[in-house]
């Protein structure tokens, strides 16, 4: 153990002399800091843009005059998917997915405006994000750093100096393992000092931040325990080096993609515009409201009218036309919900076969914990979907209540030929400030930790592996030194 | 020639350039496989929407009987068929819709449109050739070259080297030619074959094939610099990783930074916001007045007798354009904005040769962000197309036929 | 073909702001063999190096048979054969695969007869001829480069440090070698710690001290060849004398 701290001291004393090294370590901090500082800066600015649209547009919406409700049912409303607190430290999907939604009766729309397609195509080389540091950067830092820490040694003869003073094997990998920890937890420090920051400015947020942080701590250890090793097996540095470059283009850039590419063809998505054509065709299935002889509709007036014992729908307590609406609405909707649930299957499918597959990548692992802990992740987004359309369907239903309970019924028929019936089907405008805004419940703290237990066992194998090969790469560099 | 013949047989002799070199034509290949495949989904897709819009047409037409109905229950599709080389770069196809169905109401809530893709899947970025050649093949270079000097002199052998008649000619020119000759061969016959099977243009085809040789020769030039300087083999592969790294990863990101900095742009959804305030406010302003705005803009319908009724469809498609009308200033500055940011980022890629070559495989692939500025266009002057084409019915009192609805203009694709 | 060896004339060479080189003048004439002897940092290698036109010459003159590398490096590098203390060859071809190569990159080629007939020369095992280099011992590399030397067919030959790291017998099958090398009408400067070898076969013994050419002797037709006392004398004293400071 003593023998250990000195190798590492020595390491680390060696380092501290090369300029390149420490060059190397403070390009790294300088950019976790750039990192850090815009992606807050950036995030903290969206969320209150977004923010300000919310309240601008459910302003708006209340201050619409006197309508008929089913006018408000056209003018919809648009919600803005807030951004959660640690967004920040990985912003995730969030610029790849659209953040507005319009809401209106009869559709649903897809989310706009994303900052992918607003961005000029630089952004799809990658963002400079803490995690993108800390995920891409950091690792191959480490590389540079560490990939000849042994191979130096036995090159230089040193190593069979080393051992034949008293020093074993698992001391000299111990104590570069220590060494080149140290560098890794100085990469660290940014990421961990953002997200704890951001922790106390949101306490709630405490155990989402200290998971994506154990998270980063993990894979940076893997790569540091992984390094060691493959500088003890390699026959010489630049072996190390090479093998070492090729496993963390794989890790860290092929990885992802390829895992993508693979997720989206095992599991394939219909495109928007075939989903909206399908529902469409299912709905004039079970029910269209152009064809007066339309058998659901038919049905559906005739056990209303039977329900309240009239035989015409003018003699009906309230207006017939409002409650064809929410029920042409509701029929609709069931639909909408249908697909999303197939959408949404699918998605998570996808998003699962890439978890799967951090089986080969512990980048795809630390990239889960921290979109998932940041709530920047598919599951986010398809609950900021799911709400919306919730949210629509209530707000589309109360304005056809409106419609049925408040409007006669025989002014509702004229009013597109008689101006005067038109202005009576025009109710007062207070009715729209009790439509309830849309609240968005993100996933719970809780939630969000559970989602993010898998990974983080994932890389605790990934650790345990390193570790395998730590205590191996020991029998083998003992073997070789003789 | 001959020296250059037997460097690359030489060159083969060494299993670890072997691997490398057939790790990338791997990859390659598998890229070009997918692309390829990619390509052949989007177009399947396009070929079901399609078709299903035609049942969905015909359904419509039962009941769309005047011209008002067929305007605002018909859906007319558009698409954005794939180039010949798309499966090469498929570059921003996947983060904007290749089909969009319109009608003829108030177009800026249509066009913004997002497909619904998976965000996760995104974020990383596609796996095609162009992702092969600007990342991973110049990885490979650095893995040719690096020891290229630095292993001759550490094990010895650089003095003798030196030593033979016209060194330059008959070992070095000759030994990076080997290596960029095999790389480029490779990942250009790989992509011939895609080429060939997705039957692109020669032109297309040889301006994509003198990219990945520029790109290649841009590394190549790099490369070559940093292994003839005086550093040790595993400085020089660290050094060229860093270069690597910087240009293909740091750079583009911290320009994207500075540039979104530097060139704001307005609030798309404050655009589409704005579009649904002109569009429903005609509901509650006097309507005759709606009507003289929309004349001022085609006089030849100012003939068109005043509203009998609350409701007519003539005003109601006039205030819809009246709402696109009244956006297009923001829709400009938005969409100009956008442009501005591409274009400063076409400034940074002046200085990152991988950068300019990554955007010009994506142009000549029609893949990029003006490609989809392009469908926009089209969209738009579609768009324009099928309300025109209906305003006679509604303004002139035209008889609306069956022969009529379907003499609804289709749209061309590129 | 008359043949003019090798002459180094009042050459100057600097490196790194200090002049390696000082002065040196030595000649080695068609079918000689000069042995140049000196202390580490003496600039026996940068000698090498200036012959084969690697270095640039402040002052004085290079020829080889009678051409001066700084005017024509190309021709001078085709006259060299020059085997570097390192035994300069790769590792993954074979023996055969080397000699071919390296005779590719100098623009010659021999018969499958003439190579088989250069490793018989410098004794080389002919199952050994398709093996790898990486199988070889130091000799048996020695001996590879050596028929290399023999098939470039070159007026000189270059030797840096050839017999380090080489058994007894070893040494003694390639002073065998140089003999008829010599007997061909090869000039051959060869660079040695190894006095004992040197006094062996050279013609020419000379010893350099701060890069110029302290003293000179030469081989006398009766044994013994050379005074061993007074070389041993001089060579130890240039060694003290060239410790660094």
């Amino acid at each position: 153990m003593r023998r250990a701290g000195l190798i590492a001291r020595a390491e680390l004393a060696l380092m501290v002399r090369s300029r390149v090294a420490l060059i190397g370590v403070v390009a790294l901090l300088l950019l976790s800091t750039i990192a850090a500082a815009t992606s807050q800066a950036h995030m903290a600015q969206e969320r209150l843009s977004r923010l300000a649209n919310q309240t601008q547009t459910d302003a708006l919406f209340e201050a619409q005059p006197a309508r008929h409700p089913h006018r408000m049912v056209h003018y919809g409303s648009y919600v803005f998917r807030p951004i959660g607190p640690l967004a920040g430290f990985d912003p995730g999907i969030d610029p790849f997915s659209g953040t507005t939604l319009y809401l209106e009766g009869h559709r649903q729309n897809s989310a706009t405006i994303s900052a992918v397609r607003e961005n000029s195509s630089l952004m799809r080389f990658g963002q400079l994000t803490p995690a993108f540091v800390l995920q891409t950067l950091a690792p191959l830092l480490l590389i540079f750093l560490g990939f000849s820490m042994i191979t130096r040694e036995r090159g230089r003869g040193s190593l069979r100096l080393l051992l034949s003073s008293g020093v074993t094997a698992g001391d000299i990998i111990f104590g570069k393992t220590l060494a080149l920890g140290s560098i890794g937890l100085v990469a660290l420090v940014p990421a961990w000092l953002a997200l704890f920051l951001m922790a106390l400015a949101m306490p709630s947020e405490a155990g989402a931040a200290a998971m994506i942080g154990l998270g980063c701590g993990l894979y940076v250890l893997i790569w540091v325990v992984g390094i060691v090793a493959a500088s003890a097996l390699a026959q010489t540095g630049q072996g190390a080096l090479l093998s070492l470059i090729g496993i963390w283009c794989f890790v860290a850039i092929v990885a992802p993609r390829g895992a993508a590419e693979l997720a989206s063809r095992l599991a394939p998505l219909d495109s928007r515009a075939t989903t909206d054509l399908t529902i469409q065709a299912e709905l004039r299935q079970l029910g269209d409201s152009h064809n007066p002889d339309d058998p659901f509709f038919a049905a559906f007036k005739a056990r209303i009218l039977a329900q309240h014992r009239v035989t015409k729908v003018e003699d009906l307590p309230f207006n017939f036309r409002g409650a064809v609406s929410a029920e042409g609405e509701a029929l609709t909707s069931r639909l909408f919900d249908k697909y999303f649930v197939e959408l949404a299957t699918v998605q998570r499918t996808q998003s699962q076969i890439v978890s799967g597959l951090s089986i080969l990548s512990p980048a795809l692992a630390v990239r889960h914990v921290s979109m998932a802990g940041a709530g920047t992740d598919l599951e986010t987004h398809l609950r900021f979907l799911q709400q919306s359309e919730a949210h629509r369907f209530a707000m589309v239903q109360y304005l056809n209540g409106l419609h049925r309970d408040k409007l006669n019924h025989a002014d509702d028929a004229a009013r597109s030929k008689d101006r005067a019936a038109e202005q009576r089907t025009r109710i007062a405008a207070d009715n729209w400030a009790k439509v309830p805004d849309f609240v968005f419940k993100p996933t719970r703290a809780a939630e969000r930790l559970s989602a993010a237990l898998a990974p983080i066992l994932t890389l605790s194998l990934w650790l345990g592996a390193m570790l395998v090969l730590a205590v191996w790469s020991r029998r083998v560099l003992e073997g070789r030194a003789l | 020639m001959k020296h250059v013949w037997r460097e690359i047989n030489f060159l083969v002799r060494q299993r670890a350039s072997v691997w490398a070199i057939a790790l990338l034509a791997g990859l390659a290949a598998l890229s070009v496989g997918l692309g390829l495949q990619e390509v052949a989904r989007q177009k399947a897709a396009m070929s079901e929407v399609i078709a299903l819009q035609k049942k969905d047409t015909a359904a419509i037409k039962v009941f769309a009987t005047d011209a008002g109905d067929a305007a605002y229950y018909r859906f007319h599709p558009t698409w954005d068929p794939p180039s010949a080389l798309a499966f090469a770069a498929l570059g921003q196809r996947d983060i904007a819709p290749s089909t969009l169905r319109i009608r003829a109401l108030a177009l800026e809530g249509q066009i913004y449109e997002n497909e619904a893709q998976n965000p996760e899947l995104a974020l990383p970025g596609r796996f095609d050739f162009a992702f092969v050649l600007i990342y991973l093949a110049p990885l490979v270079l650095v893995v040719l070259f690096y020891d290229l000097w630095s292993g001759e002199r550490e094990a010895g052998r650089l003095s003798s080297l030196q030593a033979v008649p016209k060194a330059w000619v008959r070992i070095w020119l000759p030994r990076v030619a080997a290596r960029f000759g095999l790389v480029s061969s490779v990942l250009v016959v790989v992509f011939w074959g895609g080429a060939l099977i997705s039957g692109a243009g020669i032109g297309d085809t040889i301006a994509f094939t003198a990219l990945i040789l520029a790109l290649l020769g841009f590394w190549t030039l790099i490369a070559t610099w940093v292994a003839k300087g005086a550093g040790s083999s595993p400085t020089n592969a660290a050094v060229l990783a860093t270069i690597w790294f910087v240009i293909t990863l740091i750079a583009p990101a911290g320009s994207n930074l500075v540039i979104n900095a530097a060139t704001p742009i307005p609030d798309g959804a404050a655009i589409m916001r704005e579009n649904r305030e002109a569009v429903h406010d005609a509901w509650d302003i006097d309507r005759d007045a709606t009507l003289q705005r929309f004349y001022k803009l085609y006089p030849e319908y100012a003939t068109s007798p005043p509203m009998q009724r609350p409701f007519e469809w003539k005003w109601y498609y006039a205030f819809q354009h009246l709402g696109d009308q009244q956006v297009e200033p923001l829709s400009t500055a938005y969409r100009a904005g956008i442009v501005e940011r591409e274009a400063r980022a076409g400034l940074v890629a002046l200085a990152l040769p991988p950068i300019a070559i990554q955007r010009a495989l994506y142009r000549i692939a029609g893949t990029d962000m003006s490609a989809q500025w392009d469908y926009q266009d089209r969209i738009r002057a579609y768009h324009t197309q099928l309300r025109t084409y209906y305003y006679p019915f509604l303004f002139s009192a035209k008889p609306f036929t069956s022969a009529d609805f379907d003499a609804a203009p289709a749209y061309a694709p590129r | 073909m008359g043949r003019q060896g090798l002459s180094l004339n009042e050459l100057v060479v600097m490196r790194g702001g200090r002049s390696v080189l000082d002065g040196l003048t030595l000649s080695v004439p068609a079918g000689h063999i000069y042995a140049l002897l000196g202390g580490n940092g003496a600039g026996k290698s940068t000698a090498l190096f200036a012959t084969l036109g690697l270095l640039p010459v402040m002052s004085g003159q290079v020829l080889v048979d009678g051409k001066d590398p700084a005017e024509e490096p190309d021709a001078v590098r085709a006259a060299i054969a020059y085997l570097s203390e390192t035994v300069a060859l790769y590792e993954h071809l074979t023996a055969r695969e080397n000699v071919d190569y390296f005779l590719s990159l100098a623009n010659q080629s021999r018969t499958n007869a003439e190579i088989v007939e250069a490793f018989a020369q410098v004794r080389l095992d002919p199952t050994a001829q398709d093996q790898r280099l990486s199988a070889f011992s130091k000799g048996m590399r020695q001996k590879t480069a050596i028929a290399l030397a023999l098939l470039r067919k070159t007026p000189v030959l270059l030797l840096d440090e050839p017999t380090t790291g080489l058994d007894p017998q070893a040494t003694q099958d390639f002073h065998a070698l140089l003999l008829d090398l010599k007997a061909s009408d090869v000039a051959i400067l060869m660079v040695t710690h190894d006095l004992l070898g040197a006094v062996d076969v050279a013609d020419t013994i000379g010893l350099i001290i701060d890069g110029k050419l302290a003293s000179q002797w030469q081989a006398q037709s009766t044994l013994p060849r050379f005074d061993l006392q007074a070389l041993y004398g001089a060579f130890t004293q240039a060694r003290a004398g060239n410790t660094p400071v």
